[in-house]
């Protein structure tokens, strides 16, 4: 691990710990928002410096760019059905094929970018977390599996399964979370309960969204990705 | 596409983000009511001017709604404060949290509405300028990302025109075949994206991608203009937060909503404040008028 | 003092039974610009590749590569990056960054080069190659041929050595490739640069190299002076030799004497000019001896492009080229020019390319307007009697992509009918390829009326115009392709009239059969060649069974074996009743395979005929064999006319012993 790392690792650990104490008892109670933006900042973080620190390779960098390129030019492309978007399975996709990092990377990539295309707000960074989250924990959950088998195996009901659940619960709550934040000022159960509730039925076709495009995408998408690999050894550690 | 910045968008990248990155925080975290009207004020003018009437009537609606929207929130779930006005579904509404409820709403709109103007000066490039150096790597990759968008929005017209030459059109037939169809031309777009992406890292490997020492060229200059706009800021900012932190400026909502005394020094930061969140208008209107007066003299 | 030297290189793939390369010995001294050719998959890129470490392929191999006296494995990778440019063929593919100057910066940044000496790099290059207009735009709205160029550009900021071009004209139309080549020809010349560059272009290439390599199957067989090339290849029989320069081809066939003096441009011509000044010769040589004299100064006068009204139009066509082509086209400009000043039709540049030129839009003036109605008359009695078989009617068509745009289609009328092969050339912009989005139902056109096989396109869906048997085949196959092997791709194209799998399987491989492609069914489609692309595309277009199939640049990018098989095949389908409608900006193969050409210029169809009634009465925008033979040989088209007429000169013997002769 890159000295780089390791501080942001630091800065990470330390820092969201500090920042809620301090809030406490500085009584800074009036920007939530804030506070919770430095947090979900810092956390993101070690994952941007181990991806700096390890320098990719160009084919690397390469894939990964087109990779979220899709995932964003798949957003603007259905967006007139609201929520109904392929970016969550390209970004689950990802981690289950290249590895966690490479997850974490492009969700966060798509989050930030696709902001270009439909405006920045003071959500960007919950977006750019929860897609990146979804990535890494699709990483987590099946890159070392996959790795084995080559393909999808037999791991694509698993992955459909976890891409609507991921994607209704890890971004669903994050991106709700956050807009408590933003409208509230300040977090209170009752304000959170009505923001999730009012905020079930987008999330559920979100969900539904990422499955059936799970459903349609993983096995060819891959396919392709463990060629390309397979022809230019490439996110081999 | 640099031909119609207007005078504030042309101070160099670091100056302008900084400036975002001020009003907006500052907005953020300090909900002195006249801190954020004067911040909502600020924005709403420079947006103004950047898109004119026509461009306001478009997004000032949704931005309303909003504010409206957090208005009503809060006072609805927040029930803390000592003012009890009246009783809704058996919850107390306060006035505290009425008024809590409109400093957020400001807030919301102010944030807002600075994202607009965000969004049509920093340009991509602008951003790759300030964060080139930091992050290598991601700018590169964020880079090409932008760089492939277009080209694959392009691509998926010509996929989809090919797959109707060949009988599988997207916008005819039952819905079952259509919706195949259109996953047709996204899996194709899929293979030919990848395959394709070969060939760019061989470009880079050519010219020398992944060299150690790598830098981060940009082809924005800081001048001596940026530097003082640079420094003014960074001075106002100080001033600023010395006066908030040292309570010349405090606003407390909970449990009773309390303002300090209005007093000259106060003012003053107000001002100082107030100029800061001008800044970018006074800028652009100061050369128009230099632009007027150079006609006026031919 | 080589500054590259490829010793004994031999080369295979690590699956590959057969050498890509065995054993090539070649030297570039520094300075040169070195023409690399051969037929597609003869190992040329494979070659190229090896002089760069960074790109080279892996697999197996003996000899040595050495640049700068050293071996390139032990010359560093920055130095590498730095001293060798390699631009490779696909424009879009290269391009990294957003923006045209990030692009111009990127290898400098890669070097770690400090921020004030990338400025001034940037601000050199891009002064040198005109990019100041565009400097600050984003890529996505440059041409092909500008991205090109600003690939050429950002290798050219490094300041290399040694550039190397690997076919980077096949993915442009004609004038941005004659662009690109007179850049490249330009850096060899005013910066020194040695260039090695592989193109199918040869008309064009030919005159600008200092010196070619030939290729063929991994070996190198010929290493000569570009005047020499044409006798050496021709003593091996490659497919290359029907490749070569018009000029060349000429000069061979009508025997071109081993013993001449290799720099003799009169005897051994590489450019339309020289060979021109070759055949003016051969010909004088046969009137002295007071025979048909009189038939061939008959030619000479009915000639329109001698007279002296082509030097007023000529003026008009060099004001003109600047107003849609843009100040980087000086290079056309001058070969236009020529025009005027020597009565030939393409002296600096060369080549069928400068038809093209013509086709930007530009001299199509300069066809006398009675000219065209000349052509026009005559194929309308050539086509009442077959009226009844039109397979496309369109009438008064007019086209514009938004409301408030311009026109792209102007009044479009044109036929085409049952079992022809019909072809639409002309230059970029004209509407061409629009017309073809029109015809396959793509595009609505707002004026004007449509039949394609019966049914109208601004009214039936899409579906309904496939039933109906149109196919369209898109210009990049790469549009086509999903599956990992070529098979199951056909396989999904049969699936809509083949239900069951046996009968699928087998109509797969009968059409893998016709266009012979059938070794290649279990290959992944992005792991062949873009012509076995190209022809597994066709397939796809096959296997739906089509009555009617539309083409759009079918050609872009291949070399000369490649085109003549898609020709046969095409022509072969014709013949068992498909109609084809192609479109093309290759002069050369509508007037060799098409059975009726029509030029569109300026948004609709300005002049038809068979191609030879065509591009006989075309004065620029024709084959290079035309412009070549104008107002010697009349009505020639193709090399072989050029040789039929002069033999057909009672005094054949005479020519050669004369020319044998001159060269004493």
């Amino acid at each position: 691990m890159n000295r780089r790392v390791i501080l942001t690792w630091v800065l990470a650990l330390v820092g969201i710990p500090a920042v809620i104490v301090c809030s406490v008892l500085f009584r800074f109670d009036r920007s939530y928002y804030f506070v919770s933006l430095v947090i979900i900042v810092l956390a993101m973080l070690p994952f941007f410096a181990a991806f700096e620190g390890r320098r990719p390779q160009a084919r690397e960098i390469v894939i990964i760019a087109t990779l979220t390129a899709i995932a964003v030019a798949g957003r603007a492309a259905f967006f007139m059905l609201p929520q109904f978007k392929p970016s969550a399975a390209i970004v689950i996709i990802t981690g289950a094929s290249l590895g966690r990092e490479s997850g974490f990377i492009v969700g966060a990539l798509t989050g930030f970018v696709s902001n270009f295309v439909f405006g920045h707000g003071p959500w960007t960074p919950w977006q750019m977390f929860a897609y990146g989250l979804l990535g890494f924990l699709a990483g987590v959950i099946f890159s070392k599996r996959l790795a084995k088998t080559s393909g999808l195996g037999g791991y694509k009901p698993l992955l459909i399964l976890y891409g609507a659940l991921g994607t209704f619960i890890i971004y669903g709550l994050l991106v709700d979370t956050a807009s408590v934040m933003i409208w509230a000022s300040s977090f209170t159960w009752s304000a959170a309960k009505l923001v999730y509730l009012s905020g079930v039925p987008f999330n559920l076709i979100h969900a539904l969204a990422s499955a059936v495009f799970l459903a349609l995408l993983a096995t060819l998408l891959t396919e392709k990705l463990a060629r390309l690999k397979r022809r230019y050894g490439l996110f081999q550690p | 596409m640099r031909n119609n910045e207007d005078a504030f968008s042309t101070l160099h990248p670091t100056v302008v983000f900084g400036h975002f990155v001020t009003v907006v925080g500052v907005s953020v975290v300090f909900l002195h009511p006249l801190i954020l009207a004067v911040s909502f004020v600020g924005a709403l003018a420079y947006v103004c001017y950047l898109k004119g009437w026509s461009g306001i009537r478009k997004m000032f609606p949704g931005v309303l709604a909003m504010m409206v929207f957090a208005a009503l929130f809060n006072p609805i779930f927040n029930h803390r404060g000592m003012t009890i006005l009246c009783y809704w579904y058996d919850n107390p509404i306060t006035l505290e949290s009425i008024l809590y409820g409109l400093a957020a709403s400001l807030m919301i709109g102010a944030v807002l509405l600075w994202f607009v103007s965000y969004n049509q000066v920093m340009t991509s490039d602008k951003f790759l300028c300030v964060f080139g150096r930091m992050i290598p790597a991601l700018s590169l990759t964020f880079s090409m990302v932008l760089r492939f968008l277009p080209r694959y929005f392009v691509q998926a017209k010509h996929i989809a025109a090919a797959q109707r030459g060949i009988g599988r059109d997207v916008f005819s037939g039952s819905w079952y075949a259509r919706a195949r169809h259109g996953s047709a031309v996204f899996s194709i777009m899929l293979t030919w994206a990848l395959e394709n992406a070969v060939d760019t890292s061989d470009s880079m490997l050519a010219r020398g991608y992944g060299l150690p020492g790598r830098t981060a060229y940009t082809d924005f200059r800081f001048r001596q203009r940026d530097l003082a706009a640079g420094v003014t800021l960074g001075g106002g900012l100080l001033v600023v937060i010395v006066a908030i932190v040292a309570g010349v400026l405090r606003a407390n909502y909970f449990p009773i909503f309390d303002l300090n005394a209005a007093s000259y020094l106060s003012w003053l930061v107000i001002a100082v404040w107030g100029l800061i969140c001008a800044t970018p208008l006074i800028m652009g209107l100061r050369e128009e008028a230099v632009w007027r007066s150079l006609r006026l003299n031919l | 003092m080589a500054l590259v030297a490829f010793e004994s290189l031999t080369f295979s793939y690590p699956q590959g039974k057969r050498e890509v390369l065995s054993d090539v010995n070649a030297i570039l001294e520094p300075g040169e610009f070195v023409l690399l050719i051969g037929e597609s998959g003869c190992g040329k890129t494979t070659l190229l590749r090896h002089l760069k470490t960074a790109l080279t392929p892996h697999g197996s191999r003996l000899g040595t590569v050495r640049f700068d006296e050293r071996l390139l494995t032990a010359v560093s990778s920055a130095e590498q990056a730095r001293r060798i440019g390699f631009v490779l063929q696909n424009p879009d593919n290269q391009i990294v960054t957003d923006k045209v100057w990030h692009e111009l910066a990127f290898g400098l940044e890669s070097l770690g080069i400090e921020q004030a000496v990338i400025r001034r790099r940037v601000a050199e290059m891009a002064s040198f190659f005109g990019v100041g207009t565009w400097y600050h735009r984003d890529v996505a709205t440059l041409s092909g041929g500008q991205k090109q160029l600003l690939n050429l550009a950002a290798v050219m900021t490094l300041q290399p050595d040694l550039l190397i071009l690997d076919e980077p004209t096949a993915q442009l139309d004609p004038i941005a490739a004659m662009e690109f080549l007179a850049a490249a020809k330009r850096i060899n010349d005013e910066i020194g640069t040695t260039v090695l560059v592989s193109e199918h272009r040869l008309e064009t290439a030919f005159p600008l190299c200092d010196r070619v390599l030939v290729m063929n199957a991994g070996r190198l067989i010929v290493d000569e002076l570009p005047r020499n090339v044409g006798r050496m290849l021709a003593k091996t029989s490659d497919p290359m030799v029907a490749a070569l320069p018009t000029a060349v081809k000429l000069a061979l066939a009508l025997g071109a004497n081993s013993g001449a003096d290799l720099r003799s441009t009169t005897e051994n011509p590489i450019s339309i000019r020289e060979g021109r000044a070759y055949l003016r010769k051969k010909l004088s040589l046969a009137c002295s001896s007071q025979v048909e004299v009189a038939e061939v100064c008959a030619g000479i006068a009915t000639s329109p492009s001698e007279t002296p009204a082509a030097d007023v139009d000529v003026a008009g066509v060099a004001t003109k080229m600047n107003a849609p082509v843009g100040e980087s086209c000086a290079g056309a400009v001058c070969a236009v020019m020529d025009v005027g000043e020597g009565g030939d039709s393409a002296a600096g540049m060369g080549g069928s390319d400068v038809a093209d030129v013509a086709g930007a839009g530009v001299a199509i003036a300069t066809i006398s307007p009675s000219g065209l109605r000349d052509i026009t008359t005559r194929t309308v009695v050539t086509t009442r009697d077959r009226e009844a078989t039109s397979v496309i009617t369109a009438q008064d068509v007019w086209f514009r992509y938004d409301k408030n745009g311009d026109d792209v289609l102007r009044g479009v009328d044109l036929k085409v009918y049952q079992g022809e092969f019909a072809c639409i050339v002309g230059g970029n912009g004209g509407g061409k390829t629009t017309t073809l989005g029109v015809l396959s139902g793509a595009h609505k056109p707002y004026r004007g009326k449509l039949s394609v096989l019966g049914l109208d396109p601004k009214k039936a869906s899409g579906l309904e115009l496939f039933r109906a048997g149109l196919a369209v085949l898109p210009q990049d196959p790469q549009t086509l392709f999903m599956r990992n092997t070529i098979a199951d791709d056909l396989g999904d194209a049969a699936a809509q009239h083949y239900k069951n799998p046996d009968e699928r399987r087998s109509a797969v491989r009968d059409a893998a059969t016709t266009v012979g492609i059938t070794q290649l069914l279990e290959r992944h489609p992005y792991d062949v060649s873009g012509g076995e692309k190209q022809r597994a595309a066709l397939a796809m277009a096959l296997l739906t069974r089509p009555k009617l199939l539309l083409l759009d640049e079918p050609t872009k990018g291949m070399d000369n074996p490649v085109k003549t098989r898609l020709a046969e095949l095409l022509q072969q389908l014709t013949a068992d009743g498909l109609t084809i409608l192609m479109v093309s900006h290759d002069v050369e193969f509508a007037s060799v395979y098409a059975s009726r050409c029509l030029l569109f210029f300026d948004g609709s169809v300005v002049a038809e005929g068979t191609p030879r009634e065509f591009f006989a009465g075309n004065s620029f925008y024709t084959t290079a064999a035309n412009r070549l033979g104008r107002g010697l040989v009349p009505g020639a088209v193709n090399v072989t006319d050029l040789v039929t007429y002069c033999r057909s000169l009672p005094l054949k013997a005479t020519i050669s012993q004369d020319a044998n002769g001159g060269a004493r």
